[in-house]
Parts: C-alpha cells; structure tokens; sequence
C-alpha cells in the first residue's frame, strides 16, 4: 500500500515540477522577474536563480517520473517547496502584491486581482508534506532504481521484491 | 534455495553490477544539475545587448510633453493588458491635459510582461511598434489606438500589418513598416521590461508621481500634481 502510495506521489510532485518547469523554461527573463518580485534575494544572484529553477525543476519531474534516484529527488523537492513556501509567507507578510510566479506568469499581477497567497500556501504546504513523505519512504512502484542498483529494493517490510533470495 | 545458490546468485548480482549503473546514473545527474545552474550563471553573465532606442526616450520611457515641465508622471503599461486599456480610458484624458497645461510631463513605460497571453509575444512586438512610432513622432497617437484596438488576451493579438496600419493612422511615414518589420525596437522593449522589474514594478498598468506610486483613480491623480 505505501509502495502505491509512493508512487502516485512520485508522479503527482513529478507532474507538478513538470508543469511549472516548461511553464518557465520558454520565458526565462518572466521567471526572472518572478524571482525578482519577492524582493528577498540580492540582485546578483536573481537571474541565476531564475534562469536555473525551471530547468532544475523539469530534472526533478525527470527523475521522480522515472523514479530514479527518487529519495534525494524528494529531498531536494522538499527543499525547494519549503524555500517557496518561506518566500510566499514572507512576501504575505511585507504585504507585496505579486503572484507566486510558480507557473510562469512572470511573478506579476494586473491591477484587477487580488493575490492568491493563501491558496498559494496550502498548494505549497501540502507538496512539501508529500515531498517529506516521499523521501521518507521511496519505494514504488514503476521506478527505475531497483534497476539501476542492478538488485532488489526491499520494501517497507523488509521483503524482496524481484530478483535475488527468491527462496 | 541453498547457500551456495544463494552465494552465486549474489555473484552475478555483484558482476552485473560492476563499476557502474547506479554511479554512471549518479554522475550524469550531478553533471546535469550542474549544467542547469551554470547555464544561470551564464544567463545572468550574459552582456546585456545595447539595443538601439527610440529618438526622444529617456531609459526604458517615452517623455511626452515638456522635459522641464513641474511633476513627472511615470506609466508602465503592456498594450495587452485590459486594466491599462481601462486606465487610459479613464485617466488618458487627464494626463493629456496635463502635459497640454505644461504641468507635467509623462514617461510611457511600454513593456512586455504579458507575453505568455499570446500566441505571438504581442505585448513585445505592439510595445516594439510603439518604440518605432515614438521615432516618428506620433507615440501618443498610436498608443491611444493600439487601447482602441486591443485584442483579448488568450489570442494571437494584432498582427504586424495591422500594427503598421494604425501607426499609418496615427501619422507615421510608410518608412515605419520597415521599423516593425524588422523588430528594431524589440531589443529596447526586453531592456525596458527588465529596468521596470528592477525598479520594483510588479505588475501594469502602475502609475507613478515624482516616483511616488498612486492608486488608480483619476482623483489620486489629480491630487498628485496639486
């Protein structure tokens, strides 16, 4: 049951980071200016920080949809979500009025919205739990790991799962 | 199964695995990662292209009015965004009269932050267009009709014949449709959109008074230039 579990994880944070990645990746200077907003980093480091995320970001969907290397995937998943999360919570507090720019909108809003930090924050939130989750207990199913360590993984419960100490 | 089985077994496991899969793997996804950040720092390294800009612009702006007039009144504004078509519509009025009574001059900030709602980066090419129109002359003219004309969000926006056509309309010479064919201005519309983000402006249409931002209502800028 975790390993199904582990595995639906695997492809929702994947298909997350997949998402936001190619929403970026085609306007890069957008997500530049999306990192920019939160006014949090200083000014030399924005545009590698913006330019670099949304390929990061489609190497991590990369790795948790094929489910290799998927416990250091979720552990730097995790890490990334918990900086987002941190970054919104603290544009909410300094009242700043952007857009978490999580999916390509160049971190702006038109005069006409209201931001979305709250939603923003449990979307966020709840990705980080699966994250920590996910690094917790990484076997699935479907994962190239067990192949690419040439042996079985043990699940949960110390079973082997293909291949050696068939008895 | 036996010990020995089980002892061959683990053999072939071990041989199968030799100096490699897992540590290959490891390595072209640090090289990957790696690649990823320095492509960041190459981005960010990148000398930011001079492009050429319009006559009359002041860094990232078109002044219109008089240069030493009392108050300075700056607008960022992407020509596809609803709330900058209703802003001018509302305040366009005002500002033009304004700068008429020599109370302030205006710098129109035309940028493109809004490219990812067309198919065809309009917000780039009408800015760009409006850079070519500012050449001529006639920058005031043809941005009131590219607010007239603007096409929704979500679509492939005006094309670069129709730009041309309304430039045309707003008094600009035939040379202009050389100017937006050619893109001569998207350079100075990527630099403008990067000096706006810089200068903290976080979104369109945002008005600012002696750098003061104010809210959008035409009274808030009335009071502004009291």
């Amino acid at each position: 049951m975790t390993r199904v579990l582990a595995t639906l994880a695997r492809l929702l944070l994947g298909g997350v980071w997949l998402w936001a990645g190619l929403a970026k990746v085609t306007d890069l200077d957008a997500s530049v200016r999306a990192v920019r907003a939160y006014d949090l980093l200083p000014e030399a480091v924005v545009p590698i920080v913006g330019a670099a995320l949304p390929l990061v970001e489609v190497l991590l969907a990369l790795l948790l949809v094929a489910g290799i290397f998927v416990r250091p995937a979720a552990i730097a998943s995790a890490v990334l979500m918990a900086a987002f999360v941190i970054g919104i919570a603290s544009a909410w507090a300094r009242g700043l009025r952007i857009d978490c720019g999580c999916f390509g909108s160049g971190g702006l809003l038109a005069a006409d919205e209201e931001p979305q930090y709250g939603w923003e924050l449990i979307r966020d939130g709840g990705l980080l739990l699966v994250a920590l989750l996910l690094a917790w207990r990484p076997a699935s199913r479907f994962a190239l790991d067990g192949r690419l360590a040439g042996r079985a993984v043990e699940d949960e419960r110390g079973r082997r799962a293909v291949g050696v100490g068939t008895e | 199964m036996g010990a020995a089985q089980r002892t061959v077994n683990m053999r072939k496991t071990i041989g199968r695995r030799g100096p490699s899969g897992a540590t290959i793997a490891a390595i072209l996804v640090l090289v990957l990662f790696a690649g990823a950040v320095g492509f960041g720092v190459w981005y960010a390294q990148r000398s930011a292209e001079s492009a050429p800009a319009p006559a009359g612009t002041v860094v990232g702006g078109i002044v219109v009015g008089d240069p030493a007039a009392r108050h300075t009144i700056d607008v960022y504004l992407d020509f596809l965004c609803p709330v900058c078509r209703a802003y001018e519509v509302q305040s366009g009025a005002t500002l033009d009269e304004l700068v008429a009574e020599g109370t302030a001059k205006i710098v129109y900030h035309p940028i493109a932050i809004l490219d990812r709602l067309s198919s065809t980066q309009y917000s780039t090419r009408a800015a760009a267009a409006a850079g070519c129109a500012a050449d001529a002359g006639v920058y005031p003219q043809f941005a009131k009709l590219l607010f007239e004309n603007q096409p929704p969000e979500g679509g492939p926006g005006l094309p670069d014949s129709r730009l041309v056509e309304l430039a045309r309309q707003a008094g600009a010479p035939d040379s202009i449709e050389q100017c937006v064919a050619d893109g001569t201005y998207r350079g100075w519309v990527e630099n403008s959109t990067d000096a706006a983000s810089k200068a903290g402006v976080n979104g369109t249409p945002t008005v600012l008074v002696d750098g003061q931002r104010i809210p959008l209502t035409d009274q808030a800028l009335r009071a502004a230039v009291q």
